[in-house]
Parts: C-alpha cells; sequence; structure tokens
C-alpha cells in the first residue's frame, strides 16, 4: 500500500520537477544573470543564450537584409495586435528602424527590427499562456 | 492485483481533485456564475482588510489606507469636480438644435440613472454604457458626438452620476442570454489576464497587489471600481471618464492601449459594475 502511494505521488510529482529544469528556464535564467549570448549547460550540451531574433539578424547590414527584417516585425506586430496582445512600444521601434533603414543605419535597423518582433512573439506566447491559465487569480 | 488497485485508487483521487476544481471554476460560458464572482471577490476583501466596511469599498484606496484617506477627505471639502458637475447641468439641460434634449433620450429624463448602467442590449447585442448612450442620443439628434475620454462628455457623465449618488448599483445578466454571458465573461477574462511587456493583470493591482505600495502609489481595491466615475484626477487636473482611466492602466502594463468604449473595455466595464452591485453609487469623485 506503502510502497504504491509513493509511486503514485512520484508519478504525479515527476512533471514538475520535469519543468523545473525545462530548457526554457536554464535558458532564461542564464540570460538574466550573463547576459544575452551567455553559453550554459543543458542535459550535457551547450547552448548559447540568444533570442531567436537576435540570430536571425545575425547577418549582413544590407539594405536588402534590414528592409526584411523589418517587414517581418511589423508581420508578427500586426499578428499580436489581432489578438489584442501587443506591447505598448513596439510600433515607436519599428518606427525607429524604419528610420535608421532611410538613414542607412542597417545594422541599427536588423537591431531594432529584431528587438520588435521579439516583443510581438512574446505578446502572442502571453497570449496563449493567458487562455489557459488567466483564471489562477480569480478568488474562489 | 491489490498494488494495481490501490494506484487506480489514488490516481482517481487526484484527478478527482482536479475535475471538481474545474466544475467549480466560472471559467467557461458553462460554468461561469457572476453571483458567485462577485460573492467570493467581497469575501477575499473582507478577509484581506477585516476593518473596512463594505459599503465604503465605493471610496477606493481611501476605505483601505487612513493616511490617504485623511488627504482625500481635506480634498472633498472643497470637492475639484464641483465646476465640472454645475457645467454638465447645463450642458445636460441646453436643447439641441431641433429642440430636443438629452432627457429625451433617457428613462425618467435622464435623472438618477447611473446605477443601471452599463446595461446588455439584447436588441444591438453588446453592452451599452452612459457615455455610449450620450453620444447616440446626441447622434439621434443632428448633434456632434462629442470625444469619449474628458470634456464634455465626462462633464455630462458626471452631472448624471451626481443624481444619481446613494442609487443601488443595479447591473442586470439577462437568464438564459448567452451573449450577455458571453459579454461578461469577456470582461472578467480581460480583468484576469496578464498583458503587456510588464506581464500585469488588472487583478495583480487591483486584487493581490491592493494597497500595496507600486513606488509611490497604492493601487485601489477592485471592489468598488466604476462607482465613482467619471472622476477628477489630480494627475489629469480635470474630469476623465472610465475609460479614459482604462486606456491609461492598460498604458501603465506597457500594453498598447485600447481606444475607449470598444467593445473589450464595454465589457470590462460590465464585468466590473456587476461585481459593485449592491453599493452605491458616489460619483463624480476625486482621485490622486
Amino acid at each position: 500500500m506503502k510502497k504504491a502511494l509513493i509511486l503514485v505521488a512520484a508519478l504525479t510529482l515527476v512533471p514538475t520537477f520535469v519543468a523545473a529544469e525545462s530548457f526554457e528556464n536554464a535558458y532564461l535564467q542564464a540570460r538574466a544573470m550573463y547576459g544575452p549570448g551567455a553559453v550554459f549547460e543543458w542535459n550535457g550540451k551547450q547552448y548559447a543564450a540568444v533570442h531567436e531574433e537576435e540570430a536571425e539578424a545575425d547577418i549582413a547590414a544590407t539594405a536588402e537584409n534590414a528592409r526584411m527584417m523589418v517587414d517581418k516585425a511589423k508581420a508578427k506586430n500586426k499578428e499580436v495586435a489581432e489578438l489584442g496582445f501587443e506591447w505598448k512600444l513596439t510600433r515607436g521601434i519599428i518606427k525607429d528602424a524604419e528610420s535608421a533603414l532611410t538613414t542607412g543605419e542597417y545594422r541599427k535597423a536588423l537591431d531594432l527590427a529584431a528587438q520588435a518582433k521579439y516583443h510581438a512573439r512574446m505578446g502572442i506566447k502571453q497570449y496563449h499562456y493567458a487562455q489557459s491559465n488567466w483564471q489562477l487569480s480569480v478568488p474562489q | 492485483m491489490k498494488i494495481i488497485k490501490t494506484m487506480a485508487f489514488g490516481v482517481g483521487l487526484v484527478l478527482s481533485a482536479q475535475i471538481s476544481q474545474a466544475a467549480d471554476s466560472g471559467f467557461t460560458l458553462e460554468t461561469v456564475n457572476p453571483e458567485a464572482d462577485r460573492v467570493a471577490l467581497q469575501n477575499y476583501f473582507k478577509k484581506r482588510f477585516p476593518d473596512a466596511e463594505l459599503n465604503d469599498y465605493v471610496n477606493g484606496i481611501y476605505a483601505v489606507d487612513s493616511n490617504s484617506r485623511e488627504q482625500w477627505e481635506e480634498i472633498e471639502e472643497f470637492p475639484p469636480y464641483e465646476f465640472a458637475v454645475e457645467e454638465g447641468e447645463v450642458l445636460f439641460n441646453t436643447t439641441f438644435a431641433n429642440g430636443k434634449g438629452y432627457a429625451d433620450c433617457f428613462e425618467n429624463g435622464g435623472i438618477g440613472i447611473r446605477q443601471n448602467f452599463p446595461y446588455w442590449s439584447k436588441e444591438e447585442g453588446t453592452v451599452k454604457t452612459l457615455e455610449m448612450e450620450i453620444n447616440e442620443c446626441r447622434e439621434a439628434n443632428g448633434e456632434k458626438v462629442l470625444k469619449w475620454s474628458k470634456g464634455d462628455i465626462a462633464k455630462v457623465s458626471a452631472y448624471m452620476a451626481w443624481t444619481s449618488r446613494d442609487q443601488i448599483i443595479d447591473i442586470k445578466l439577462p437568464e438564459n442570454d448567452a451573449g450577455a454571458m458571453a459579454a461578461y465573461l469577456d470582461g472578467k477574462k480581460f480583468f484576469y489576464a496578464k498583458r503587456g511587456q510588464l506581464n500585469l493583470s488588472c487583478a495583480n493591482c487591483h486584487v493581490q497587489g491592493a494597497n500595496i505600495r507600486i513606488r509611490a502609489d497604492l493601487p485601489s481595491p477592485q471592489l468598488g471600481h466604476t462607482s465613482h466615475f467619471p472622476v477628477f484626477r489630480s494627475k489629469w487636473g480635470e474630469l476623465g471618464t472610465l475609460h479614459r482611466r482604462y486606456s491609461g492602466c492598460h498604458k501603465d502594463s506597457r500594453s498598447h492601449p485600447l481606444k475607449p468604449q470598444t467593445e473589450t473595455f464595454r465589457n470590462l466595464e460590465y464585468f466590473q459594475s456587476y461585481m459593485n452591485n449592491g453599493l452605491a453609487i458616489n460619483g463624480p469623485g476625486a482621485r490622486k
């Protein structure tokens, strides 16, 4: 009986422990503690704490690439706006990226567009999280 | 075999706990129970602030923080919204070009009716707010609509709230009306969902965070929100509508704010006002 209960408890708790050691947690911790690009180890392998958008913007600073990145940021922000979870600063960042593109500051444009796209992607993630978790703080 | 039975029992216990939790939740159109929400919210604040009187929650943070209350009571000796109420009365009683006026658009000539807003319009399939009907009244009588957030619309609304002081808030959720319930649920969901770059929900500040300092500010408890609008905020230096405040709060979480009177904000007002059923209208109010 005792063994069986321990097994049930273990089965119930396993997902919690797995979640605590998730790749995302390790990634976020490394980035928060050591900054963008920090190298961290997870499950015996090494990774760099770089956002998807930072990796995407790590290309040649040309007008064509910068335009492409700005367009991607705009599209992603449109997506999050339609979900009602657009962040406050994103439109301004996209505007700054476009200005940088106009003045030929392609690296700046790439980096700003990457930041805006990241904001939009996080807003979308927040939307999906809210769909299944919004009720957690409702008084019962 | 005995072990399998015991394990099945254990798993059953875990699952039944989760299922019964889901059944109590009231988070879907099938299960949402506005009255249970209202009682639960009141009980939550009774537990958080046992010394505060239920009827005093219409006074926001001043119901639970004595230092802020002292300052506010001094402000209320010469209410900063007084002139706006007088101007609102003049605007309310000024006839339109066609000879009609606001009184012709509302029940009881528009006097003492604030407590019934917002309401669910079955015919139009949407939540109607007082400000929305003020502008609809103007439009129907050939007048230009007013801007939503401040100025004349806030003054007319303030006068109408003034004539409704001490009336008991009575927001109706028509029975067997899925549309009304969906609007209520949408408002509730908006209130409790985290959003914006700061990942904050309305509830983070106004339920769990009520009377807990955010830098120099003390957020008010959710219970009683909406009863005192429009408000004269010291920060604005003028009157503003509830939806102006919603936009500001939305921005404070670093969200791109919705426009006043959008469906989402009206649904939020519907949910919040229902929570205040049984409390008294005390608008317009003065806030920091």
